[in-house]
Parts: structure tokens; sequence; C-alpha cells
């Protein structure tokens, strides 16, 4: 069969081959596929990029869930902006909370998802708890009234359909429907290849949040190292707890990971010196 | 003026063929034929070994050749959101397509990142800072300015920098972490002959190497664009002897260089016939008018954007007389032919344009709502 070449950079690709082919979408302007590859599992991609695959997707969906919902202690509230593919409601869903309300664009990525991802949301669609809501995430955060202890905005990247949930007005915005002590994260990209998203999403976001960082962890397939979450929040102490209360937290929720523990939750918001730099625009 | 090429009759089975695709399909036509593409294809690539072909998508953007090339293993060149979506359509990669317009919207600038393509030709301080967001993702082309006298169609006075604004360009690049890869130079459509060709490679070669001594990262694409010829005077087309001279050239730049070219004319021109039916006659002044189904705001719209002459044909003999040949919209401009000798046709006679696939039924106009000329392959898509 083909192969998938990822067009990603113009000097360096990875590529996957494509065992077999699910599912492939070639309307409104974008190209969507899924397909089997026999090291990855599941791969989907879109517009020449990898989005998810089965194999490591853990490492994402791990760390941009419970790395908030751990360092905020006690969270009821909880928005994922994006996130079609079921992943983040999964790892989400693992904690005792009152409701989590997702925001994704397109109905149809859900209904593709539960068919060709299943073991992304692994039932976690069926989670009482859950408010799917069709609908932009800019005008959403915009529009909507309640307020959220963690907002988690599991987007493409800047140039695909995702732009503008990295434009500093969806950052302001998120900023409202915070509840004291709450937290933003977001999917920010290879800095190592990508290095201009640090230092522009970091610009934006240290304009509307007292602490405005990132954390870190290498996804095999998101090619280039360790990728950066954006950390957004008025609450400063969020980010420095002492192991000791992280262990304990970790413990009691029986999250059943493979990639987040104690240890790595501390150990990712340390910075590789070129992410700081990035930070500092340098 | 050029003068047109003209044929009085045809072979019984020729006029037999014409005359069943009017049969099957209905008039006018512009007819397909894939075999040609391929052979023109192999023999610019025998002319020039080791260079990368990428159609230029602009001359003919139709499904039926997107496929023809494709299955070939050639490259596109594309200038357009619109070209884009057709090669997205077709299941081309992305890769293997370079975006060429020099001056661009940042819309299409996404979208084409977004479909896959990474290569994009700049010529202008203004235009490479357009790419600064996306400057982790690209690598880019330099347009410079070389212009072929001999080109009936000049491509060197809207686009590309001068030579010596080059290396002013690259420092700007640079400063901007900005990747320039190569150089490119388009020295105008339907060349005479490769001189320009030859004297922008070397120039382009020898600063490519120069900057190479001292610049961190060094340039290695040379793209020659296109000019490879059709030919209108039906005199055959050498293109072996034409590219003599370029391959020459071509082959005193480094081996570890990636030469490309964006042949369009060359390879879609003797593709495609237009077969045109006689709709109405009439007797002006002494000379014969024929009124045709197409016309300059249709397939020979070439005549007036391209500066074509197509070569025309009739398929009744007998003896000429100076004869008009008009299109079919309410417009004076739109004459096909004029002062063209030709022997007296019948409402129903077919009038065959030969050499019609570059720039015909890529330009056609929607004037009076006439019908577009159907475009049929003659094997199965
Ligand atoms: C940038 C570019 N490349 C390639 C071509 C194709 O040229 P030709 O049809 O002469 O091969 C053109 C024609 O306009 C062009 O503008």
């Amino acid at each position: 069969m083909a192969d998938f070449e990822e067009t990603l950079y113009d000097a360096v690709a990875q590529k996957f081959r494509i065992d077999k082919l699910y599912f492939e979408n070639k309307t409104d302007h974008q190209h969507l596929m899924i397909f089997h590859n026999a090291a990855l599992g599941r791969v989907m991609t879109l517009d020449g990029i990898v989005q998810t695959t089965e194999a490591d997707e853990f490492v994402y969906h791990e760390m941009m869930a419970h790395v908030p919902l751990v360092a905020h202690g006690a969270p009821q509230h909880v928005l994922i902006i994006g996130g079609g593919d079921g992943g983040m409601l999964r790892e989400v869903a693992k904690h005792a909370v009152e409701s989590i309300t997702q925001v994704e664009i397109d109905a149809a990525v859900v209904e593709m998802a539960k068919t060709y991802l299943p073991n992304h949301s692994a039932g976690a669609y069926d989670d009482p708890r859950l408010q799917l809501v069709i609908d932009d995430g800019f005008a959403f955060v915009r529009d909507d009234t309640r307020h959220y202890d963690v907002i988690i905005v599991d987007s493409t990247d800047p140039i695909g359909p995702g732009e503008v949930l990295f434009s500093e007005d969806f950052y302001a915005h998120a900023k409202t429907r915070l509840a004291p002590g709450g937290v933003v994260v977001t999917q920010n990209g290879v800095p190592f290849f990508q290095p201009d998203e640090v230092t522009t999403t970091h610009r934006r976001l240290a304009r509307h949040f007292a602490d405005a960082t990132f954390y870190c962890a290498p996804v095999p397939t998101y090619y280039g190292g360790f990728m950066t979450f954006g950390w957004a929040t008025d609450a400063t102490e969020l980010r420095g707890l002492a192991p000791a209360i992280i262990r304990d937290r970790v413990e009691r929720a029986e999250l059943n990971t493979r990639y987040y523990n104690a240890d790595m939750h501390g150990a990712a918001f340390a910075l590789p010196q070129y992410v700081r730099a990035a930070m500092q625009g340098e | 003026m050029t003068q047109r090429h003209v044929t009085i009759g045809a072979p019984a089975e020729t006029a037999a063929h014409y005359e069943d695709l009017v049969n099957r399909h209905g008039s006018p036509l512009l007819v397909y034929d894939p075999a040609v593409v391929r052979q023109r294809y192999a023999e610019l690539q025998r002319a020039l070994p080791g260079v990368s072909l990428y159609y230029a998508v602009k001359a003919l953007p139709s499904a039926h050749v997107i496929r023809t090339i494709d299955a070939l293993g050639g490259g596109f060149d594309i200038a357009s959101g619109g070209e884009t979506e057709l090669l997205l359509r077709e299941d081309v990669f992305g890769r293997r397509t370079i975006h060429t317009h020099p001056i661009k919207k940042d819309a299409e600038i996404r979208s084409a990142l977004r479909y896959g393509a990474t290569t994009f030709v700049v010529d202008n301080d203004y235009e490479l800072t357009k790419f600064v967001p996306y400057r982790s993702r690209v690598g880019i082309l330099l347009r410079v300015s070389f212009r072929a006298s001999g080109a009936a169609v000049d491509l060197s006075r809207k686009f590309g920098c001068a030579f010596d604004e080059l290396p002013g360009l690259l420092d700007r690049a640079a400063a901007l972490g900005i990747h320039v890869k190569g150089l490119s130079f388009h020295v105008g459509s339907q060349c005479a002959d490769a001189a320009k060709h030859v004297e922008a490679i070397e120039q382009c070669a020898a600063l490519m190497q120069a900057r190479a001594e001292t610049d961190p990262t060094p340039m290695s694409v040379l793209d020659i664009g296109g000019g490879f010829p059709a030919a209108y005077h039906r005199t055959g087309l050498d293109l072996e002897a034409w590219c003599a001279p370029v391959r020459a050239a071509l082959g005193r730049v480094p081996d570890d260089w990636q030469c490309i070219a964006e042949p369009g004319r060359v390879l879609v021109a003797p593709a495609v016939t237009c077969v045109t039916t006689v709709v109405g006659t009439s007797r002006r002044d002494g000379v014969r008018w024929y009124y045709l189904d197409d016309g300059v705001y249709g397939s020979f719209s070439g005549q007036l954007f391209d500066h074509a002459v197509y070569p025309l044909q009739v398929l009744r003999e007998g003896p000429v007389e100076p004869s008009i040949l008009a299109g079919p919209t309410c417009d004076s401009i739109d004459i096909v032919a004029e002062q063209i000798a030709l022997p007296e046709l019948e409402p129903g006679d077919l009038v065959i344009g030969h050499e019609m696939g570059a720039y015909t039924a890529a330009t056609r106009t929607r004037f009076n709502l006439l019908p577009d000329a159907q475009f049929i392959s003659l094997e199965p898509a």
C-alpha cells in the first residue's frame, strides 16, 4: 500500500506505511485520513499532519488532562475545547468531577472517531457527566456564562482550522470563563522545530495570566522531541506544589496511567534551555 | 504577425474520426489525447536527464491531464488555491507540488501549506515577510528576472527580482530566519531558443556557488521554469536539439543540486485538438465569412491572451478564396482567423484547431453565456 509522508516541514519529513485505509474525507478544503500502521495502530492525519495514533496518544492525553486536574486539587467543572477524537474526554472522565463540557466544532468528527478510533473515547461519550456542544470553540468561550476549574484546549495546529484557538482574544475570553483558582492548558506544538509558537503563545498568555508558562512531554509521533503544553493561570501556586501533595492526590485518584505519574507531573515543568529561550523570544 | 498554418483537406480516415466524435459528443469539442502528453513528457525527460519535471497546471487545469502526469510520476507547479483544490481532489500528494506564484495572499499560503506544498516562490522583500509566520515549515525559491527577447509571452516584466537584488534579498531572508533553498526564473513562454535559459542557469549557478562559500545554509535547488515551445508552425519540434544547450549548462552545476523545470505548454499543447462547426456563412465586401461555434472568448482565447496562432484545418477540398473565420459571440473582436484562403465551406462543416492544449480552455470566458467546448479524452478515465 501507499505511504503517508508528513508535510509539516520542507526540509525533513516522517513517513508511515499505510497498512489499511479505514477512512478518508476531502470535503471542506481539508484532507482527513484514518489508517492502520503496524507499529502505531490506528493513525489519524489532517492536512498532511499526524493528529493522533493509538500507540502514543496516551502520552498526550494523560499529560494534558491529569497535570491541570491534579494540580487544581478539587476540580468540579471541566471544559474541553476540541478533542473530537475523545481521548481527552476519556482521561478527564477518570477524575471525580461534577461536569464535563466538550465543545467540538464538527459533529461529524465525533461520529467518525467513535466509529474508526473507538479506543480513544473508550465509551466516554456515554458518560452522564458529559455535555457535548457542537459549536465553534472561540464563540463558545466568548458567549458562555459558566465558569470552569480547568479548560483544556485540544486544538489542531495553528495553520489548520484551529487558528483562532491560538489568538490572544481567545485566551482573553478563556480567562473570563475560569473559576477562581482555575487553569487553562493548550496544545502548543514541538518547539525544536517550531520555536515561534512558544514565543507567540507565551507573549499572548503573559498579557492575561499571572503565571504563563509551558510544560513538556515527548509524544513520539509529534516528531522533534518534546512537545509543549501552554499553562496559564492566576493561581501561581499551582505550578510548584510540593511533591508529597501531588503524590498523595495521584494515589487517591487511581488514574491507571501509562505515562503520567507524580514524578512526571513535577518534572514536566522543567524546561530545556531552548524552550526558555523561545519563551523570551530569543 | 505570425503566419498561420492552414491545412486544406484531410485523409478520409482523419475526417471520419472527427465527424464521428462530433456525432457522438456534439460540437464544439476539445479532444484530449493522453498518449501525446506521455510522449512529450518522455521526450523532455530524455532531453533533460536528472531534471525533475513539475507540470505547470495553469496551462491546462484539467483532471484528465493531472491524472496523466500523475501516472508518469511527475510533479506539479501550482499558482492558486483553485489549482491546489484540483490536485487535492485528484489525490496528488502535496509534497509533489511547488507553489510558484510570486505574489500570494496569506490565505493562499495557508491553504497551500495545509494541502502539503512547502516550496514557495518569492521575488521581493514584502513577500518574504509574509513567510515569517511559516518560516519553520517552508523552503523558498527566489525568482530572478531574465527576459528572452524571442519569447512569445513575457514573464519577466511582471515578476522576478533584478539579478543584482539577489544578495540583498538573501541577506534579508537570513535575517528573517527564512530558508532560501534555491533560485528560479522563467524567461518567457514559447521561447524561440534556449539561449536565455543558458545565460540564466550560468548566472544563477555562479551566484549559488559563491554564496555557498559563505552562507551557513547553502542553496541547492535550481528551477529553470518553463518556456519550452509548441510547434504552432507544424514543422515538428526537435526537443532534443532545443534542450541541448540547457542540458550542457546543467551538466556544469554540482551533482548534488536538485534541478527542476516547470513545463506547461510543451507537454499539453499538442495533446488537445479543437473541433468546431460552421454554424452560418455570409459574404461581406466580397469576402466569405464563416461563423463557428467556438471562438476567441472560448477555446481560442489564447489567440488574445497567449499571442498564439493555432494551426487550422478544414476537411473539405476545392478552389480557395479569401475567407474569415468568426467566433460565436456578438462581439466583433471575436475573429478566429482573417485573410485565410479556404475552399467554400458549408454549414455543418468542421474546422479543426491543432496544438490547442495550452492556455486555451484555461483562459476562456463566460461571455454571452455560451457553453464551453466539451472536453473529451481519447482514453477512458
Ligand atoms: C511560474 C511559471 N511556471 C511555468 C509556466 C509554464 O510555462 P510554459 O507553458 O512556457 O512551459 C508559467 C507560465 O506562465 C509560469 O508563469
